[in-house]
């Protein structure tokens, strides 16, 4: 290669987007002509003075809308899939229809439940209350909800409590209860028991997530997280326990 | 397609979203109604998600969200590439990068930027600042790799004249 088949593709090489023939070549080139070397640097320097410009992150304000927008229309969707099952359930009849739609209940809401784990990380909105002492997490939900989920802090096996907010699933108000592994999350909601048909629901695992869901005492628990599955099973056990 | 797909797929790409569409409106106000409106468009569009490439995907219906209303408005005057392809060649620089830090912050580069011509300045952006692929850029702004390459030479080429202490300096703010 010569000066001008270099200068060429002279970006083409900066970016790496040459083929290994011509990227050898250049390579040789550069190596016995100053000229052209100049230029390499210039534009690598460049490069690096544009990536020093300003990057513009998503004002927070602009989060919250969208989220709003796409779940308003996610919701929409949500409910011609019910009227679907319902029609279903009136066309078809019969046990199996019904048992159908109550394994469908119970996917939508495990979906409901990693959405809401996922949405919790993304918006930046994990606690409505920060505090790893129970007896604080635990009056903050006194009169935001009409029951009182029970709050222990598991910190002594390695799953502090950190927080608590308000959350929303399946429609419905629920108890957010925050624990840390590490640097990973555990989100558990809690609420009075209202469908049976989630009580067929152990363990799932939905795309990298690990959900959890028991009763007791009448209140519907339902742990997510992306911590391994054997450490969740560990941390349930605990909450149940406890 | 279920709704949380999407939250996931593309919602984390909301701030490169963001950053790319400021940078072909340099308005922060219309930014955002770009990528709102982007955003409604890509939840509809979904479906049309064939790769896992969701943040070219979504640059490309910011583009197209943004060009819409540019046009819409008339005032794509702004938006269209004059083809005045400068030849000026850098001088002797012992040390380019040194010498480009030193004269230049943070602010002289953003604006320098900024008068780009907007096809130059997104292919500088989508290479540089987001590190997309020559073949991805072409998918977003819908030419060929070949365009993609020239443009990326011009838009160097143009910054460099712009940045460098010559007479051309006294013109940026």
């Amino acid at each position: 290669m010569n000066c001008e088949d270099v200068e060429r593709n002279l970006d083409a090489y900066v970016d790496r987007e040459l083929d290994a023939g011509a990227d050898t070549a250049v390579r040789d080139h550069l190596a016995g002509c100053a000229d052209c070397r100049r230029k390499v640097d210039e534009r690598q320097a460049l490069g690096r003075l544009v990536r020093s410009a300003p990057y513009y992150p998503a004002p927070e304000g602009l989060r919250a809308r969208v989220s709003a927008a796409t779940s308003r229309r996610a919701w929409g969707r949500h409910l011609v899939g019910w009227a679907a099952a319902a029609v279903l359930v009136l066309s078809v009849g019969g046990g199996f229809a019904l048992w159908r739609s109550a394994a469908a209940r119970g996917d939508a809401m495990v979906d409901a439940v990693v959405g809401s784990h996922v949405r919790s990380l993304m918006a930046d909105h994990l606690f409505d209350v920060e505090s790893t002492d129970q007896h604080t997490v635990k009056p903050w939900f006194l009169g935001k909800l009409d029951f009182s989920p029970p709050v222990v802090d598991l910190a002594p096996i390695g799953f502090p409590l950190v927080g608590g907010r308000l959350d929303y699933l399946g429609g419905q108000p629920v108890a957010a209860l925050v624990y840390a592994r590490r640097k990973h999350t555990i989100n558990v909601f809690v609420s009075p028991e209202r469908d049976e048909a989630f009580r067929g629901i152990d363990t799932r695992s939905v795309r990298g997530f690990h959900v959890h869901h028991w009763t007791r005492d009448g209140m519907s628990f339902w742990a997510v997280s992306d911590v391994n599955d054997a450490e969740l099973t560990e941390f349930v056990h605990a909450l149940q326990t406890s | 397609m279920p709704p949380r797909v999407f939250e996931e797929t593309v919602l984390p790409h909301l701030d490169a979203a963001f950053n790319y569409a400021r940078w072909l409106t340099k308005n922060e106000a219309e930014a955002e109604d770009v990528v709102q409106d982007a955003c409604v468009r890509a939840m509809r569009f979904f479906s049309s998600l064939r790769d896992d490439n969701a943040r070219a995907w979504l640059f490309t219906i910011v583009r197209n969200t943004w060009y819409s209303r540019v046009s819409r408005r008339a005032t794509a005057a702004e938006a269209t590439l004059e083809d005045t392809a400068r030849d000026e060649r850098p001088d002797d620089a012992p040390d380019p990068e040194a010498r480009l830090l030193q004269q230049h912050d943070v602010a002289r580069v953003r604006a320098a930027l900024e008068e780009l011509p907007v096809d130059f300045r997104e292919v500088l952006v989508l290479r540089e600042i987001e590190g997309l692929s020559y073949k991805e850029i072409a998918a977003v702004v819908r030419v060929p790799i070949g365009t993609v390459m020239s443009r990326i030479a011009r838009a160097r080429e143009r910054l460099l004249a712009a940045l460098k202490p010559s007479a051309r300096m006294e013109t940026l703010p």
